[in-house]
């Protein structure tokens, strides 16, 4: 029997040998005790476990902003458009010396359930196009996660959350 | 050709006389040849005497050095019997006067007579550009701080608005959905969702609260508060912190705790965007009547000379802060030799003296 486990880390190396990217990273959220924290869970490709221990908060760092906004977030050079002086608030970017990445919304039962990210140690490697392949490989769900952004209520399409604007990402 | 020497020499003397520039020419010997009006002006009239006269070193007693790479005041290398006088054809000379105590001057000090060896030293007082530069930099330090108060509060309106507004509303759809949901299965699942977005609501706010001001710094003391701010660096920055204190939970007076505080979370900060560790090492301890706080990296440094990465203010915002109460801040680090901040404030007896 497959553990939850091993399905999202098969699901995740797949993912990596299909793009390319160095690093494939997924973030869940943890309810143990009425405590919802946001931490990256599986990786593939990761250097070490440092960003592992860090609990992200949402609506910051690459995971908090997807989290929070369940937009796509794409740099494709890190070096450009994130200034130095504010690195420090994506630790992921740091600590895996990550230079183009994009970050897809994990969809369950129409709310952000999790954070897909891949990323290259290269300028300029992650594209809109290949983030829209990633988005193709997760549209069905990913680990224990259904990948619907919709919910049927009465046979009706219904979106249940209508977020604000993302002119804060 | 004669009279347009007469008419130099002519002028040359007017400037003499009348130059709000004080001249001094000195002969080989170092007696005071000739002393123009204006320098009469500044210099002590005993002192004057001596300088015509020539006695050794009169004008000692009015100069209180000159500035050079290492110090703003200094005496070493003096201009007057320096061995390389070509250095001193512009430097930074400081005069006691008659009237008004110490003042700055330009001052060029050099040869004009080559056969003679009579030597012109010539002064201009820098009051006044002194002044003018010191508002300048007041002008801007104000700037800086506006802008810094103006970021804090864009931060803080951001956060309420995209996190705790957000939060709020997308817990408030949720409600109103429930009241058209036609099974008590689906009000529950609802309910269970709400449930996390209030929690989560609960955690920004906490989190907004703490970062603005901590209230375990005033109900609890500077050692409960940092542990609780280590925890939050190492969960939200991946920075483990080697904290060791022995002041327990001594409580020290509001403003000395602020300060500490603040300054360990900027040094903390710097560390975190610029030295490239994974460890930092804090020590608290009380020496001899001074709290101190040792910040401490094994990183890669920087020269303290260097222009700073960021905005330079964070290291001037903490000794600001230390100077508040007496304290003593000071930086030691260097490339590849990791960086150390530390901060030593007076505290109990020695302070009602400071």
């Amino acid at each position: 029997m497959t553990t939850n486990k091993d399905e999202y880390q098969l699901e995740i190396e797949l993912i990596r040998s299909t793009t390319g990217c160095d690093l494939i990273a997924v973030a869940l959220v943890d309810n143990a005790e009425n405590q919802f924290e946001l931490k990256w869970k599986y990786a593939s490709g990761n250097l070490n476990n440092r960003f592992k221990q860090i609990v992200l908060q949402s609506g910051r760092g690459v995971a908090g902003i997807v989290f929070k906004t369940g937009k796509p977030l794409l740099l494709e050079s890190i070096s450009e458009s994130v200034e130095n002086e504010n690195l420090f608030n994506y630790p992921i970017l740091t600590f895996e010396k990550l230079e183009s990445i994009g970050a897809l919304p994990l969809w369950h039962e129409g709310r952000v359930a999790g954070v897909l990210l891949g990323g290259f140690r290269e300028d300029r490697m992650m594209t809109e196009k290949l983030l829209h392949h990633m988005l193709e490989m997760i549209e069905q769900g990913i680990g224990n996660l259904d990948g619907k952004e919709w919910v049927l209520v009465d046979g009706y399409k219904e979106k249940p959350i209508e977020f604000l604007n993302d002119e804060n990402v | 050709m004669a009279t347009k020497k007469n008419q130099l020499n002519s002028l040359m003397m007017k400037t003499y006389e009348n130059s709000t520039e004080a001249i001094f020419f000195f002969d080989i010997e170092g007696k005071a040849i000739a002393i123009n009006p204006a320098a009469e002006k500044i210099v002590d009239p005993e002192v004057l005497k001596q300088l015509l006269q020539g006695a050794e070193q009169a004008l000692c007693q009015s100069c209180r050095g000159y500035t050079s790479d290492t110090d703003l005041h200094t005496c070493l290398n003096c201009y007057l019997s320096s061995s390389h006088p070509d250095d001193f054809s512009s430097f930074q000379v400081y005069l006691e006067t008659k009237d008004k105590g110490v003042v700055p001057y330009t001052a060029t000090f050099h040869t004009v007579d080559f056969e003679n060896g009579v030597r012109v030293f010539m002064l201009r007082n820098m009051t006044k550009q002194f002044k003018t530069q010191e508002r300048l930099y007041q002008n801007r330090m104000m700037k800086h701080v506006i802008e810094a108060q103006e970021n804090e509060r864009k931060r803080i309106s951001r956060e309420l608005h995209d996190g705790v507004a957000q939060e709020l509303l997308s817990a408030l759809v949720d409600i109103r959905g429930m009241k058209y949901m036609p099974s008590k299965e689906e009000i529950l699942k609802k309910m269970k969702q709400t449930e996390v977005t209030m929690t989560r609501l609960l955690d920004d706010i906490r989190n907004l609260s703490v970062e603005l001001r901590p209230a375990a710094l005033d109900d609890l003391g500077l050692e409960a508060a940092f542990r609780s701010h280590f925890k939050r660096i190492e969960k939200s920055y991946g920075l483990s912190v080697e904290f060791r204190s022995d002041i327990s939970k001594k409580r020290y007076g509001s403003e000395i705790e602020t300060v500490v505080y603040r300054v360990c979370q900027e040094a903390l900060l710097n560390a975190i965007k610029y030295a490239q560790v994974e460890v930092v090492k804090v020590f608290l301890f009380e020496e001899g009547n001074t709290l101190q706080l040792i910040v401490q990296d094994e990183g890669i440094g920087f020269k303290l000379v260097d222009k700073p990465l960021g905005t330079g203010l964070g290291l001037f915002g903490m000794r600001e802060r230390s100077e508040i109460v007496y304290g003593d801040f000071d930086v030691t680090s260097g490339i590849s030799k990791g960086t150390r901040v530390r901060l030593k404030v007076p505290v109990g007896d020695l302070r009602k003296e400071g």
